[in-house]
């Protein structure tokens, strides 16, 4: 059903739309798409089986598309990651964090002083900080058995980004056999680089949640936000 | 939504009691160092005021259940810049409808009336509306002491035949890693109806053509190099 016309009509229909959509949240919305302080992912898993740290990766920007501003932290964009442990979205804990002179600052996990969308660096809470990468990692580990990472590294981000532009487009003839099959599907991030944010930190210094998920799983409730110096 | 407890536990026993801590001595340089928080760092300026421009929670979501329409303030940087406790009152009637606006698209472009091509209820049980609250609070779980699955929906591990409804045997929405497929997921949740293969490329008179889209999958795999050791991330290409 899956015509090469059709995916090629799809392409074109493409460039009219409007919209462009990206996932996750890579280029998702206009205000903040292609500039510094533009969230392209986030993650959250434990590294290992058993392991007592939770890992946080924030990736900002994406060299994905044209005109992305692909390569350098901005140091007035402060990163934040949100853990909230009761369940009602209100942040509990705040990890930031912001680059200055070539190398990225780390202040928390702090129970913030203010919640919501403006912030202020929590200096009084220092966690750590660590040169900012070229190609090889430089990483810290500070005496508490947390991890720092700032630096350029492949977006590992996976999706037929073009073929998801041809599915949603209205066009009739865009795309009417939806995706295509993997063997002609491509992954529009292969070989994109982002500047990520990793922090790996124990469980301990976050907090017992009490939040749940949809399963009745115990889980921290976690978001990140950028926040733009004014 | 209480299902089989127990298994959790018993994952979780098993999890505490491997107790591997992180290795993180072969990816990159590493510096055990503990005088980080040295001089310098006191004495860098980081004053001011920071108002935040951009969200992230669940991937996908804002980029895919926002919709910006041209001429209107954009849906997209209102969510950005909404906090969570508010995101579900504030959006979740624009996903709802632009889930429901996505099946529209589909019936249009199969021949069919767009009334009569509507969400179904997905691997999880959920209704558009149930979904889209649930969606709409754009947070990201993540489980301390669980392994992380965003979402596997190929797990039956009490082989009763449930593949892909929740019955208890799965470990899920316990956080993501980067190996995750959280796309599909998404498209199964959003297309997939109760056996997560309601548009899947079914070929239903078998003369070796799809009769129906493919939804439920966008064909591609992770193609990054990730690690498992600090920072989990390939060095740049």
């Amino acid at each position: 059903m899956k015509t090469r016309k059709g995916y090629l009509m799809g392409l074109g229909a493409l460039a009219t739309i409007a919209a462009i959509l990206v996932s996750a949240d890579h280029i998702d919305a206009p205000s903040s798409a292609g500039t510094s302080a533009d969230i392209a992912d986030f993650y959250a898993f434990e590294p290992s089986e058993g392991s007592d740290n939770t890992v946080f990766v924030v990736d900002l920007q994406s060299n994905v598309l044209p005109d992305l501003a692909y390569g350098t932290f901005d140091e007035d964009v402060l990163t934040e990651i949100n853990i909230d442990l009761d369940g009602d979205l209100v942040e509990d804990q705040v990890i930031q964090a912001i680059a200055k002179d070539g190398r990225m600052y780390f202040f928390g996990p702090v129970a913030p002083s203010q919640t919501g969308l403006n912030s202020s660096v929590y200096t009084e809470a220092a966690l750590g900080d660590v040169e900012i990468s070229g190609a090889t990692a430089m990483v810290e580990t500070t005496s508490d058995g947390v991890s720092l990472f700032a630096g350029p590294r492949q977006d590992p981000f996976f999706f037929d980004f073009f073929q998801f532009n041809a599915v949603i487009s209205p066009e009739l003839d865009s795309a009417p056999g939806g995706f295509l099959p993997p063997d002609e599907a491509a992954d529009t991030f292969d070989g994109a680089n982002t500047m990520s944010i990793v922090v790996e930190i124990p469980n301990s210094m976050l907090g017992t949640p009490t939040a749940t998920n949809a399963l009745g799983l115990s889980v921290y409730k976690t978001w990140v936000t950028t926040n733009r110096k004014q | 939504m209480k299902l089989k407890q127990s298994i959790y536990i018993t994952a979780l026993v098993a999890s505490l009691g491997i107790m591997v801590s992180c290795s993180n001595d072969d990816n990159g340089t590493y510096m055990d160092d503990d005088m980080m928080m040295d001089n310098d760092m006191m004495e860098l300026d980081f004053s001011g005021t920071f108002s935040q421009v951009d969200h992230i929670g669940r991937p996908g979501i804002n980029t895919t259940l926002s919709y910006d329409m041209e001429g209107e303030a954009s849906v997209k940087d209102a969510h950005n810049t909404t906090i969570p406790s508010e995101m579900a009152s504030t959006f979740q009637m624009g996903f709802q409808a632009r889930l429901e606006q996505y099946h529209d698209v589909y019936a249009l472009k199969l021949g069919l009336d767009p009334a009569d091509v509507d969400y179904e209820n997905n691997i999880l049980g959920l209704d558009a509306a149930t979904l889209t609250t649930v969606l709409a609070a754009d947070v990201l779980e993540v489980a301390p002491d669980l392994p992380t699955t965003y979402f596997n929906p190929g797990t039956d591990l009490d082989n009763d035949g449930n593949v892909l409804v929740p019955d208890g045997d799965e470990v899920a929405l316990t956080g993501r890693h980067p190996n995750d497929d959280i796309i599909d997921v998404s498209l199964i949740l959003f297309f997939g109806g109760m056996q997560g293969d309601r548009f899947s490329g079914q070929d239903l008179d078998d003369d070796g053509m799809a009769d129906l889209p493919r939804l439920t999958s966008d064909g591609v795999g992770l193609t990054a190099n990730i690690s498992t050791t600090f920072p989990y991330l390939g060095a740049p290409e």
